[in-house]
């Protein structure tokens, strides 16, 4: 099991390295000159030459990408003499935009998403699954087709419609919340539950729809599998034949999914941060794209690849602890 | 034809396998600290098929048969020896060469639907041969098909039928047809009669017969179950976790097995009790005289 | 294992363990419905083996499902089941389920997916007690390793925490066995259970059911597309098809002397290994020429 492990760490490395190479290459080198760009309106070609070589692009690529690579695990010093500047471990460079050191930024913004994420999660599996479960048991049913037929409206409805929708009817007409602001916990828990209800509700909306239907047709499947019909052959009531037979195999399958799409989320749900005006790391990635803020690209880049690498290995895990035809195997 | 068997020494080979093996890697732990493990699945496996013959290639689940058919029909590749077909070395047969081969063996595996496209039309099946190499159809397509069907027993009225709308055994008998399309010089049958009813497996190996009498070519026949191919083969080779522990003309492998496997696997075979069988035919016979022949079964 | 325990005792005791009569079974289709077993009576007397047999379709496992109350939903039965003299059909589904995995239980074709994939062999063999008869889990499990020891898995209570991937195919049938037997059942269905698994294997199991069924004089209803498996372990033969009964009587009889052409055909198609050795491609048994015999000996009176 050990060595499983460590095994897939292995490879987490190679594929974090693969990506780095990768967005540095389309990011740095393939972009416009990031020199010109910092200089702004008032330059001088001697003045881009000094940004040039204090950010160290008069360098061979392939030693730019190792001091990139280098800055990442050890940290590195940018310009010389008088103007140098340590950037400490983990350094991913500063923003073009506000020179604020890029990985101070992205500490800032994580909890914001992580909040999201969560909330979110929590919301869409209770909802999602639970639907799911009841619409696969009964299947046919009114109580089917018509939460089917809702999940399918709903997993249709574009994100910032259903925002808008929902501040409009929430906030403007009924007032059963305030604006959504950035509260901090420890101020005002109420008020700060307030504010990230309506991000959670519409970002757990699409998601729930979806996992309502793929719960569903997993129940359907698992039902109609040769065990459930020995599990009526045994003479097991059907309480305890959906309990036991039936639910962890339906199951299983979502916690894959599951782990891939929260994983994609930590890494910043752009448009619901976007739309309510959250400070997380989806809204500096918006905001660095708009402004072409390469260092900031680059580390959202990043992060969102280095959770849903980590994430795939953690499914992975938790897949051979609930499947036990995975554990044998990989032990 | 059935006199002209193969195993006479003087005729050459049309096939022949040298020490096939095929081994399976497989990465205990994934990533690359992960440990190897390596399953031999066909270990060293040396026959022949001679023109005209059938060689029967049995074995229990596991054994190595399927795999080693398909190695021969060349859709996997050998870790290591060597494949002649018609005296020359088709092992690593690229291209033209590779495109002849693929027209002298044909390949009829055990589930006909899974094997033939749902959404093409038995026309459509039976010509694919010939389109995809861009060859000719002689007669034109409906001719050419409605000729097939004819050969293996179906209706060439059901020409522009689709799979699903045929039972097993006539499913199965599109996919003797389509095998036939090129007609090949072997055809490898791989457990192509194990998933029909008993009274439909009976015809379907009747047919197999009569093609074989009529048009020469060989049979590489793979199955599990060595009653089933005592019908039909001149010799037989009998696989166990990937080697071949007993060969022989089929009515020696019968009457004299040598190897304690191959009496294992016999006695496994559930037996009627032959005074049964006696009493059953004699019976039959007095019915024959008197009534109507059997052939008015449904 | 020779005394019968309590719940075995019927309502009644000289009734035949199993009567079924008149069995029709109606699935609704797009096409208007379909009868996939029409007409069918049959009776398993105690300590009986009887051979259902008949090729796909021929409403064999419907009329065992049928048997057991486990038809897919939506079909629909008329005619009698009688077990132990008490009438199954209408009875309701919770009635039944006292008796199912316990008076009467049922050993599926494919053992593999018939597990669950997700448990135990133990926990599974033993949820059926445990529903049954009540008791502590430990007790239970240690019937479950009992019983896994009586169907020859070696190490049995080693293997008692394994999942189903983990044994052979043979196995996991003798696993599935246990698990229809672990509560004494007086009537045993087996649909078809040595179709997927090799032949040395098939035969390694037909022996444990024989054996079994000797020790606890269990009724068997066998169902197998295959006559030559029948011959080796029923008593008496139903041969089905297209959901009708064709021929319903002793083993003996209708291997010697079948009354219906299809039984003829179905014997006369079976590979076998022990008859002359007919050269390839020349005679094939179903073109069978009749020989031209001396004339027949005493036929055997009609029944």
């Amino acid at each position: 099991m050990l060595r499983y492990v460590a095994g897939r760490l292995s490879w987490v490395l190679v594929i974090l390295l693969a990506v780095c190479v990768f967005t540095y290459v389309i990011f740095f080198q393939l972009s416009p000159d990031p020199a010109v760009m910092i200089c702004g309106k008032t330059c001088t070609p001697e003045r881009i030459d000094t940004i040039r070589t204090s950010l160290g692009l008069d360098r061979p690529f392939l030693q730019q990408l190792g001091d990139f690579l280098r800055g990442i695990v050890a940290g590195r010093d940018y310009g010389s003499g008088a103007n140098l500047v340590h950037c400490p471990a983990p350094c991913l460079g500063y923003s073009f935009q506000s020179g604020q050191s890029v990985w101070e930024m992205v500490l800032e913004r994580l909890p914001v998403s992580v909040t999201v994420a969560v909330g979110a999660a929590v919301l869409w599996l209770l909802g999602g699954v639970t639907i799911g479960l009841l619409s696969g048991v009964k299947e046919g049913t009114w109580w089917d087709r018509s939460t089917m037929a809702l999940a399918l409206g709903g997993s249709s409805i574009p994100p910032y419609v259903l925002a808008l929708a929902l501040q409009y009817l929430l906030v403007v007409k009924w007032q059963v919340l305030p604006f959504p602001a950035a509260i901090p916990f420890g101020d005002d828990p109420v008020a700060w539950f307030q504010s990230y209800l309506m991000p959670w509700i519409v970002l757990a909306i699409g998601y729930a729809c979806l996992y309502a239907r793929m719960t569903r047709a997993n129940v359907i499947d698992t039902l109609a599998e040769n065990f459930m019909r020995t599990a009526r052959a045994k003479g097991l009531g059907p309480v305890l034949i959906l309990r036991r037979h039936a639910l962890r195999p339906a199951l299983t399958p979502i916690v894959t999914i599951f782990g891939m799409d929260f994983a994609g989320l930590l890494g910043g749900a752009l448009i619901t941060e976007t739309v309510f005006g959250l400070n997380g790391v989806g809204k500096m990635a918006s905001d660095a794209i708009a402004k072409n803020d390469q260092p900031v690209i680059m580390a959202v880049t990043l992060l969102a690849a280095f959770f849903v690498v980590i994430g795939n290995v953690v499914v992975d895990l938790l897949y051979t602890a609930l499947d036990p035809r995975v554990r044998t195997t990989a032990s | 034809m059935t006199g002209s068997r193969g195993s006479q020494a003087d005729a050459p080979p049309l096939l022949r396998a040298r020490d096939l093996t095929k081994r399976f890697t497989t990465r205990g732990g994934g990533g690359p600290l992960g440990r190897k493990s390596v399953f031999t699945a066909v270990d060293s496996v040396s026959f022949e098929v001679f023109p005209h013959e059938t060689l029967a290639l049995v074995g229990e689940s596991g054994s190595g048969k399927s795999t080693t058919a398909r190695l021969v029909a060349k859709l996997m590749e050998a870790t290591d020896g060597t494949i002649e077909f018609a005296g020359r070395d088709v092992t690593h047969a690229r291209g033209t060469d590779l495109a002849r081969f693929r027209n002298d063996v044909q390949v009829v595996f055990q589930d006909p639907f899974s094997s033939l496209n749902p959404r093409h039309t038995v026309e459509r099946i039976l010509t694919a041969p010939l389109v995809y190499q861009g060859l000719p159809i002689p007669g034109g397509r409906r001719a050419f098909a409605g000729e097939l069907m004819e050969r293996v027993g179906l209706n060439p009225d059901h020409l522009h039928r689709y799979p699903a709308q045929f039972s097993g055994g006539q499913a199965q008998r599109i996919g003797i047809a389509r095998a036939l399309a090129v007609g090949p010089k072997l055809v490898i049958c791989d457990e192509a009669v194990s998933a029909l009813d008993v009274s439909v497996q009976a015809q379907v190996m009747d047919l197999l017969l009569r093609l074989q009498r009529e048009s020469g070519f060989s049979y590489l026949f793979i199955a599990h179950d060595l009653a089933v191919v005592r019908r039909i083969s001149h010799r037989i080779a009998v696989m166990k976790q990937g080697v071949i522990v007993e060969s022989g003309p089929c009515a020696e492998v019968f009457e004299r097995p040598r190897d304690p496997y191959t009496r294992t696997l016999l006695a496994a075979i559930p037996r009627i009790d032959p005074e049964w069988d006696r009493r059953r035919r004699e019976g039959a016979a007095e019915h024959a005289s008197i009534t109507a022949s059997p052939e008015e079964l449904p | 294992m020779t005394e019968s325990p309590a719940h075995r005792a019927g309502p009644d005791e000289s009734a035949d363990l199993l009567e079924v009569e008149g069995l029709t079974v109606t699935f609704p289709t797009t096409r208007g419905p379909v009868d996939v077993v029409r007409d069918n009576t049959f009776t398993l007397r105690n300590n009986e083996t009887l051979g259902i047999v008949g090729e796909s379709g021929s409403g064999k496992s419907m009329t065992a499902l049928a048997v057991m109350g486990l038809l897919p939903r939506g079909a629909r039965t008329s005619g009698s089941i009688r077990f132990r003299g008490t009438e199954l059909l209408g009875r309701p589904d919770a009635e039944l389920r006292r008796l199912r995995g316990n008076a009467m239980s049922m050993v599926f074709q494919d053992p593999l997916s018939s597990l669950n994939p997700y448990y135990t062999v133990g926990l599974q063999i033993a949820e059926v007690y445990r529903c049954h008869r009540g008791g502590s889990r430990r007790a239970a499990r240690r019937m479950a390793i009992d019983a896994l020891g009586r169907v020859g898995i070696p190490d049995p209570a080693e293997r008692v925490d394994r999942y189903p991937h983990q044994f052979s195919g043979g196995q996991r049938q003798r696993i599935m066995i246990a698990m229809a037997l672990i509560c004494e059942p007086a009537l045993l269905i087996a649909d078809e259970p040595t179709t997927a698994l090799d032949v040395t294997v098939q035969s390694q199991i037909l022996e444990l059911l024989a054996e079994l069924k000797r020790q606890t004089g269990t009724g068997m209803l066998f169902i197998t597309h295959d006559l030559a498996v029948i011959a080796t372990i029923a008593q008496r033969v139903l041969v089905m098809r297209d959901g009708e009964q064709l021929e319903y009587a002793d083993t003996e009889r209708v291997f010697s002397a079948p009354r219906h052409p299809y039984t003829r055909m179905l014997l006369e198609s079976i590979p076998r290994i022990d008859d002359e050795l007919a050269a390839p491609g020349v005679v094939s048994p179903t073109a069978r020429p009749a020989r031209p015999t001396d004339p027949a000996p005493a036929q055997e009176e009609v029944r």
